[in-house]
This record gives structure tokens, C-alpha cells and sequence, in this order.
């Protein structure tokens, strides 16, 4: 299976904590930049896509007819006539049942909401520019439109935030309409305001996992799969698009700051938005094609964050060189003894303790 | 013969030793300029500090006043306290010695020690004030110092710049009256005297040596005298900042010695080297052997650079004759070295060295001296690693090394400095003002005490105006036990440290209080613990780590995701594993930066 995910680098204003790409107030550069999308896109003619993903960045930010105009235009360009799961991201401020109309009519079927937060406060504090009041009528409104797939994303880690705080946020969350959750911890990202200026009250490390925990208890008691490190979702609700990174899977990526995986190579377009519109397939950087022991390993990582389908070695071996696969079942049964992994016989997957430490536990999975 | 004249400078640090030497190269046309540049202290490390570490010879020839040619060879020294050793080997190697001060410091504590040992080895001694040129020079007052604390006539001295030249030609001229030519019979079977070496890669050790009789050169056969060794000399010659070949070396010159000598532990420094022809020459006696102070263990990072490692030390002795080592192993370091130095100094810079010039990846341990340890039958055990400790029902008493230091303060800073001293369990020996402007303390410490960070806290208490000279002065029994840290559960030998009874405990838990913020969190609970005997003195646990997670995850950027883990591999893998414990490399000196 391969994806198509479009990188749509534009926001109304730049949230304290993102290091994600997209620069903010440049509209102005919508039409080029879709222009620019679709000549990318037509260099991939005759691949064949099974999941479209359109993150960002804001993509609900271009509105219903952009939205209409990049869909009908990539799939034109790539001859592609259908995807089968094909999400789109939306933020709450700027959700509306026209766009909501548009999308489904375009073939998309699932709807991210950027809701963070049901508590107002903490949402100002990072300067999210909605309230959670837009946010539950985003969803409701996807709904009506008639999305019977909705994901919500949700940060833990906010400043000021305690358990009652962000239980009260989930507690009404999984009320509404929706079939998948993630949740990111807040972290700070080099350079970014909240970084710089980090507040007083933000959560700790500590904190912060005895959030995830308690966090993790109750979407599991409410019926929601813990899939992979930071989703959730009702079971059969997973993110098809998503699951195929964990499963090593193959991927286009098109516009600036996009990442691509395909033929074996991994590689990445500069996140510069001009340089993106002035020559789309020019930008490529990062490429890289991993061999041996090292992809080896990079693919028993991603499998391992896969919590229930974890990393059945049989399956992944074929193609590899048997010493490899030899000193990776050493090491991953190594971390069994320890018990940051369980093994069943035939599948290794993240002990439900290690999950918040994966990356210590990911360290030891690769070569020395 | 009668031409030659053998020199060194010996000053207190920064008296101006570097700069005059590199005036008196221009002088004699061995360099023309050099651009602000210090010729002779050519070491990266020697720059960046400031200050001399290797001693060098440079070989002029000078047409003096009486219109005579003469050859000058100046010996460098260095100057800190550290190196009082190496300042008597290039003594060995000269007639005379320039003492330099700095006329706006006036006599300084090493200013004195290094005064004594050039008397004691009968050298002529030519009193030099330097820095006339500043504002704040006091001639006056330096000249006074040296009649009362030093015992030269002021009449003696000469007064010059090093920076900017004045007063140096007269130096010169000075050095080849009053200092004498060397003695020595040319016809005489050959005996020259090691005082330094150093390793090329092509052509092996390097002995630098003083000729006291007879004569070398290329096609000789030579003896080491302590070894018996035999090897045929390739070529022979000086140096002038580099080598040059010559046809002999005589009796009463300075030189170096090509011989092809492949093994590091074939060249000793104070060795004598006598001619093939006469293996019964005696050996040049009166030489003192260097004696190590300070001990610490030095371990490669990984097991597998053991081999680099030997390597390395033994190019370092090679270049570094006062640095002794030996096998030992740590049950959790592994394989490594026990390093001996002359002092803190000197181990610091070895250390460094070894990591810089050497590229090796190593683990030093808390510096420790030599111990007397008396057990119960009455057995003396030496022991310079304190995890070799017997345990404490089998020890009647323990001694250890004390060292007399001479401490030169302004009076205002006299106060601080003895309560610093006291805190280093400092006994004070005498108190002198040998003028308004200086108070000379003389206190016994535990060397033990010193070689932390007694100089650093000094200089801070003193604002820099204090100096300090030391000198080894004997055992005494001391109220020491030995305290263990277990990391985990396990006893880390390399960790162990011996302390006086009463700031036992308060070390503890200093200790244990900085290991718990130097070893970041684990997948586990790691309790740190301090003990003495089986008794635990001090406790603290570090928490496991509860999130080490990278969960922001769209997009699909799995290449940056994965040089992440990449990065954070390679700083574990600096780490050194105590059984399960990933423990960062500083954490084994953490025991010389904690604050009581
Ligand atoms: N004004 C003045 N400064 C001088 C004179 N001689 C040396 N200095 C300065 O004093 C400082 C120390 O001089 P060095 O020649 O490095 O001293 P040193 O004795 O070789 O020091 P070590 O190598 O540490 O033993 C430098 O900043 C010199 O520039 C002088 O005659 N006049
Ligand atoms: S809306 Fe999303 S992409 Fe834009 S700044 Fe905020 S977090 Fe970043």
C-alpha cells in the first residue's frame, strides 16, 4: 500500500509550542502554492495511492473552494480516482459546514480535529486561536455534514494542567462523535516561543507521564485501543494512513517540509515555501536509502510502536541478512529479560511501562 | 670548551621566563620577529594555559663584548609548583641560572623554591629584574626582597624589559662573564647525562643530553648505563628550535642523540650515557629521580582501546619521564592504568593531553596519594588506590603523606587564608613578615587535603595575590577511613576515597547529593549510597526515568526520527555501564567538585 500525504504549510498565526512548517498571514501564496503541488504531483503520475492524508500546517485554512480545487486537481494529475481513506486536518477556527460539504464531496472521509483542549484557559496560554466551545461545534459539525470518521488530537502537558483539568477535557471529548484520538505531550521545541519563554506552571516530565497514564486508563476504559505510542482509537478505527509509517510502508510526500518514502529511499523536501513554489521538484533534500543492519533496525522500531501489533520478526526478516536479524532478536530479547518488551513466541511489543520511555528502549534496539 | 656557556631562567609563573627568552632569540638572530607569538612554549596545551610544561634547549652562538664568539644554551624550565622536578633535571645540564622577578610582584613563593634549588645545585645565579617598564614596577622593594628572602646581593642584579628589550644586551653580556664554562675533559671516556627526551615517529626516543666528558657522534657505539644496553648512534646534533645535524658532541655542549632507540622504556631521564668502548665509566650521580605525588586511575572509555591506551601513556612518558604508570584493574572499570603524577597540575594536563593530542576516549578517577597503611601484625602496606584499602578491623593506623607549603599573601588576605587552611586541616609551622608588604605562611597540610583544590581556593581567597610552593615533608598519622559508594547495589571501586573522620560523612553525602544530579535518570530505581565499613553514611535515590518518548509523530518524517535516537545512542554510549547503570564519565571525578 503506498499514501499521499500534501503538506499544507499555511496558519492563521503560529501556536507557541508548533515546530511544525508553515508560515503564517501569507495567503496571498495559496494559489501559487497549489499551482506548485500539482506540477509535484504529476511527477508522480501512474503510482498507485490507497490513502491521501492533507496535514499541515492548516489545511482547512484554504477554504472550501481551494480545498475542492487542490483535491480535483491532484487526483487529475496523478489519475487517481479514489482514495480509500482520505483525511484532512482541520482546526476549529476555521471549520465550517461549506468546507466540511466540500471535502466529503472531494472523496474525503475522515476529518482530524485540532481540538488540544477543552479548557479555554490552556488553550490561550499557548496561543491556540479558538475556544473549546469552536472546537466542540467543529466536530458536530463534521458530523452533521455527514463524517462517520473523526479523529481529534489532544496535547497533554499544558501549562497549569492537572489530571481533573485534562480528565474534564476527555470526559467530554469522548462523548462526542468521533472514533480516534491522539495525544501528544507537550514538549519544547528548540527556538520556539515556548521555549524561549517557557511558563512557570508547565508540567514536568514526571507530571506529564502521570498524565499520559491516567490519561491512557481512561480511554481504555471508555473502549478506545491504545494502537500506537500517541493514538487512540475505537477498534477498526485506525488510521489506515498513519498505520502504513508504523508498518514501514511506502509514501509520497508533496509540498514544502513534506517527507516521502518510496523505492527503499527516504528523503524530504526543504521546508522553504518559496523555493517550493518556485521549482516543486527541485527541493529534494535528506535523501537518504538505508541498508543492512540499520534499516534493519529502523523498521523493528516502527513496528515496536505499534503496541498491539507489535513486531513479528518472521514477518520483516525476509530480504534481511540472517546475521542482522540474528543480533536484532539478541538485543530485542535482551530487552525482554528486562521486561521493557513482551514476546509471546512469535510477536515483540512494547511492555505497556516502557511505552513513555520508548526512546530509551528504541536506543537499544539499534547497532551499536 | 671555554666559549660555551650553559643557562636556564627560573622564575615564578608569569615573571616573564617565555617573553625574555624569546628577546634573547632575537638578539643572538636565531628568530627575527615573533609577532607577539612565545617561541618556546609551543605546546596547544602550554599556550592555552599559559604556562610552561616541557622543558626545551635552544643553542645560540653570540659575539660578545671582547669581541669573542661564544655558544649560549638556554635551557627552558618550566614554572609550577607542580614541576619543581623537572626544574632540577635542567639544572643538572647548566652553569648558571637567570632569576627572573617581576618588579611588580617582587619575590614569590616559587621565586624561592626555585632560588634554593639552583643554589643547592651550585649554579651561579644571576639576579634579573623584570617588567621595569611598568608603572607599577618596584625596583626598589624587589631588590630589597632579594637580599632579605633570598639571601643575593642587590648589587648583582640587572634591571630589564623582556618586552621591550631594554637591559637585555647587558644580560647577555653578564651571562658569558660571570657565568662559568662548563668543566669537562674532551680526551675523557664519554659520559653525558639525560636530562630530557622525546618520541618521533620515525627515529624513535630523542635523549636530549648534556656531554660532561669525552665526545659523540654518528657511527659511536653508546651504553645506557642503568640497562647496559648497546645501540649505535645515527647522528648527533643541537637544537635551534629544530634539529641540526652536527659532526660531534663534546664535552661541556647540549644536544640531542640519534640512536634509534625503538622502546619507549629503554630512555631514562637522569640515566647516564657512556661510550661503548668503556662500559666501566661510572654512572653521573646526584641525579633525583621524580617522585609521584598524586595517583589516579585512567581507564579507556571502551574495553577495547586498552592496547591505545598503553600506547598513548607510554609516547607521554616518553616526552614526560615524570609520569609513571602500571596495569591495574577495577572490577568496574576494567582494565586500565594507575597513573602517577608530580601533582594536580600535572594530572589535569595529562589527562588532557592524552584526550587531545591522543584522541583517547578515557575514564579518570579521583586522585588519591600514596597511603601507609599499618595493619594489625604490624605490616607498612603503600597503597595508592584507596579501593586496595584493607577493611577497617584489620588496620591499626594510617598514615599519610604531608607536604610543607610556603605561602606568600599580601597581610589583608592573611585571614582568609588561614581559615581556608584550616579547613584543609592546615597546621601552621611560622608566620614571617619579611617586609610590610608580604607575610610568608609556612603550614604543614595532608597532601591528601592540597591536591583537590587547595590552590584554586587559595588564589580565590587571596584574589590572586597569593602564591604557594610546596614540598613533600614526610607521613603522619591521620584519623582516615575510607568510604565506599555503591551505585545500585554495587560497590564502584573506582568511586572509593579516603577521608578524615570528621568530614567522612559530610563528603558522603555530597557526594552521593552530586552523583544524583551527574547520573542521568535509568529505565529503573538506582539507590546511591555511601559507606564506611558496612555502615551506610548516606542515601539518596535517583527516580527512574518516566518519559523519554517522542510522540509527536505525523508527517512521516521517520529519517529525522531516527537519527534522534541515533544521537541520544551516542551519548549513552560515552557513558561508562556500572552493571545496568549508564554512569557519564565526569561522574568519577565528581568527588573533586563538590561543595561541602
Ligand atoms: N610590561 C611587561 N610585561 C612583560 C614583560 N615580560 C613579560 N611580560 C608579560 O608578562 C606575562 C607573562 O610572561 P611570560 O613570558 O609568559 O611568563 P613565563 O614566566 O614564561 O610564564 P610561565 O610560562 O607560565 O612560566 C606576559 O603577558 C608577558 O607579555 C616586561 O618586561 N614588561
Ligand atoms: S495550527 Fe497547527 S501547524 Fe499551525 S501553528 Fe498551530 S500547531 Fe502549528
Amino acid at each position: 500500500m503506498t499514501g499521499l500525504y500534501v503538506h499544507v504549510p499555511f496558519c492563521a498565526h503560529k501556536c507557541d509550542y508548533c515546530d511544525f512548517y508553515s508560515v503564517a498571514g501569507r495567503l496571498d501564496l495559496v494559489d501559487s502554492y497549489i499551482e506548485a503541488v500539482i506540477t509535484e504531483a504529476s511527477h508522480y503520475r501512474g503510482q498507485s495511492f490507497d490513502t491521501l492524508y492533507l496535514g499541515g500546517g492548516t489545511p482547512s485554512i484554504l477554504g472550501a473552494k481551494n480545498l475542492e480545487h487542490l483535491v480535483t486537481s491532484i487526483k487529475a494529475a496523478l489519475d487517481v480516482q479514489k482514495f480509500n481513506e482520505a483525511t484532512i486536518e482541520v482546526n476549529p477556527d476555521s471549520a465550517s459546514l461549506e468546507l466540511f460539504e466540500a471535502a466529503l464531496k472531494n472523496g474525503i472521509n475522515r476529518i482530524s480535529i485540532g481540538v488540544q483542549s477543552l479548557a479555554d484557559a490552556e488553550l490561550k496560554c499557548v496561543s491556540r486561536i479558538h475556544t473549546a466551545e469552536q472546537a466542540l461545534t467543529a466536530i458536530g459539525m463534521a458530523a452533521a455534514a455527514g463524517f462517520h470518521r473523526i479523529s481529534v488530537d489532544v496535547i497533554i502537558g499544558l501549562p497549569g494542567q492537572t489530571w481533573q483539568a485534562l480528565f474534564s477535557t476527555l470526559d467530554r471529548i469522548i462523548m462526542q462523535p468521533i472514533d480516534h484520538i491522539s495525544i501528544y505531550c507537550l514538549s519544547l521545541e528548540h527556538e520556539t516561543p515556548l521555549a524561549l519563554h517557557p511558563p512557570a506552571d508547565l508540567p514536568s516530565d514526571d507530571d506529564q507521564a502521570d498524565l499520559f497514564v491516567q490519561a491512557r486508563d481512561f480511554l481504555q476504559n471508555n473502549g478506545f485501543v491504545h494502537y500506537e505510542i500517541s493514538n487512540f482509537a475505537r477498534p477498526g478505527c485506525e488510521c489506515a494512513h498513519n498505520l502504513n509509517y508504523w508498518r514501514g510502508g511506502e509514501y509520497v510526500g508533496l509540498g514544502p517540509a513534506a517527507a516521502s518514502h518510496l523505492h527503499g529511499r527516504r528523503f524530504k523536501n526543504r521546508a522553504d515555501l518559496s523555493a517550493y513554489i518556485n521549482d516543486p521538484c527541485g527541493v529534494v533534500e535528506d535523501s537518504e536509502e538505508l541498508g543492512g543492519e540499520k534499516k534493519l533496525a529502523e523498521e523493528a522500531i516502527l513496528h515496536l510502536r505499534l503496541l498491539m501489533e507489535g513486531l513479528d520478526v518472521k514477518n520483516m526478516i525476509s530480504g534481511f541478512n540472517p546475521q542482522h536479524t540474528a543480533r536484532l532478536t539478541r538485543r530485542l530479547d535482551m530487552l525482554v529479560t528486562e521486561g521493557a518488551l513482551l514476546f509471546d513466541g512469535a510477536v515483540y511489543r512494547l511492555a505497556p511501562s516502557a511505552v513513555l520511555i520508548s526512546n530509551t528502549v528504541f536506543c537499544r534496539v539499534l547497532p551499536d | 670548551m671555554e666559549n660555551i656557556r650553559n643557562f636556564c631562567i627560573i622564575a615564578h609563573i608569569d615573571h616573564g621566563k617565555s617573553t625574555l627568552a624569546d628577546r634573547i632569540l632575537e638578539l643572538t638572530g636565531i628568530v627575527h620577529t615573533t609577532g607577539g607569538e612565545q617561541i618556546l612554549d609551543s605546546m596547544e596545551l602550554e599556550r592555552e594555559r599559559g604556562i610552561t610544561i616541557k622543558a626545551k634547549t635552544v643553542r645560540m652562538p653570540y659575539k660578545a663584548g671582547d669581541g669573542k664568539d661564544y655558544i649560549l644554551n638556554l635551557i627552558d624550565t618550566p614554572g609550577h609548583v607542580d614541576f619543581n622536578y623537572e626544574v632540577s633535571r635542567s639544572l643538572q645540564a647548566c652553569e648558571g641560572a637567570l632569576l627572573l622577578i617581576d618588579a611588580s610582584q617582587g619575590v614569590e613563593a616559587q621565586t624561592i623554591a626555585n632560588a634554593n634549588l639552583a643554589i643547592d645545585s651550585g649554579l651561579k645565579i644571576i639576579p634579573v629584574i623584570n617588567k621595569i617598564d611598568l608603572q607599577g614596577a618596584q625596583i626598589d622593594d624587589s631588590l630589597l626582597q632579594l637580599e632579605a628572602m633570598l639571601g643575593l646581593s642587590m648589587d648583582d642584579a640587572l634591571l630589564i624589559s623582556a618586552k621591550n628589550g631594554t637591559g637585555v644586551v647587558e644580560l647577555l653580556e653578564a651571562i658569558v662573564v660571570r657565568i662559568p664554562p662548563p668543566k669537562g675533559d674532551e680526551k675523557a671516556p664519554l659520559s653525558c647525562l639525560i636530562f630530557d627526551s622525546y618520541y618521533d615517529a620515525y627515529r624513535g626516543v630523542i635523549p636530549h643530553v648534556r656531554v660532561f666528558d669525552g665526545s659523540v657522534a654518528a657511527g659511536d657505539k653508546i651504553i645506557i648505563k642503568s640497562t647496559g644496553k648497546t645501540f649505535d648512534v645515527e647522528e648527533v646534533g643541537y637544537f635551534c628550535m629544530r634539529l641540526i645535524p652536527a659532526q660531534k658532541l663534546q664535552a661541556g655542549d647540549v644536544g640531542y642523540i640519534v640512536a634509534l632507540v625503538r622502546d619507549a622504556g629503554e630512555i631514562h631521564v637522569g640515566d647516564t650515557i657512556i661510550s661503548g668502548a668503556f662500559p666501566q665509566t661510572p654512572a653521573i650521580p646526584g641525579f633525583r629521580h621524580s617522585q609521584s605525588m598524586v595517583f589516579c586511575g585512567i581507564y579507556p572509555l571502551s574495553t577495547n582501546d586498552y592496547g591505545k591506551l598503553q600506547d598513548s601513556l607510554q609516547k607521554l612518558q616518553l616526552n614526560d619521564s615524570a609520569i609513571a604508570f602500571e596495569k591495574e584493574s577495577s572490577a568496574a572499570l576494567g582494565h586500565g592504568f594507575r597513573v602517577g603524577f608530580l601533582g594536580m597540575l600535572h594530572m589535569e594536563i595529562t589527562i588532557e593531553r592524552l584526550q587531545r593530542e591522543y584522541e583517547q576516549e578515557l575514564i579518570a578517577t579521583v586522585p588519591s596519594v600514596v597511603y601507609k597503611v599499618v595493619n594489625l601484625k604490624g605490616n607498612e602496606l603503600l597503597i595508592d588506590n584507596p579501593s586496595k584499602f584493607p577493611a577497617p578491623a584489620e588496620i591499626d593506623h594510617i598514615e599519610e603523606p604531608i607536604i610543607r607549603a610556603r605561602i606568600i599573601v599580601p597581610p589583608e588576605y592573611v585571614g582568609a587564608v588561614m581559615e581556608l587552611s584550616l579547613s584543609k586541616r592546615g597546621t601552621m609551622v611560622s608566620m614571617e613578615h619579611p617586609d610590610g608588604k608580604r607575610v610568608l605562611l609556612v603550614y604543614d597540610f595532608p597532601l591528601a587535603e592540597v591536591i583537590t583544590d587547595y590552590y584554586d581556593k587559595l588564589k580565590s581567597v587571596s584574589r590572586g595575590y597569593a602564591s604557594m610552593d610546596y614540598q613533600f615533608n614526610g607521613y603522619k598519622t591521620g584519623d582516615l577511613v575510607k568510604v565506599d559508594v555503591l551505585v545500585n547495589n554495587d560497590l564502584v571501586d573506582a568511586l572509593s576515597y579516603v577521608a578524615a573522620s570528621e568530614t567522612a560523612v559530610r563528603k558522603g553525602r555530597a557526594l552521593v547529593h552530586k552523583l544524583l544530579k551527574l547520573i542521568p535518570r535509568q529505565q529503573f530505581k538506582v539507590p546511591i549510597q555511601a559507606a564506611i565499613g558496612g555502615r551506610i553514611i548516606a542515601r539518596e535515590d535517583i527516580a527512574p526515568i518516566r518519559k523519554d518518548v517522542l510522540a509527536k509523530c505525523y508527517g512521516g518524517d521517520i529519517s529525522r526520527k531516527r537519527k534522534l535516537l541515533e544521537k541520544q545512542k551516542e551519548g549513552k554510549k560515552k557513558m561508562k555501564m556500572i552493571g545496568a547503570v549508564e554512569v557519564p564519565q565526569e561522574a568519577f571525578l565528581s568527588l573533586l567538585k563538590i561543595e561541602e
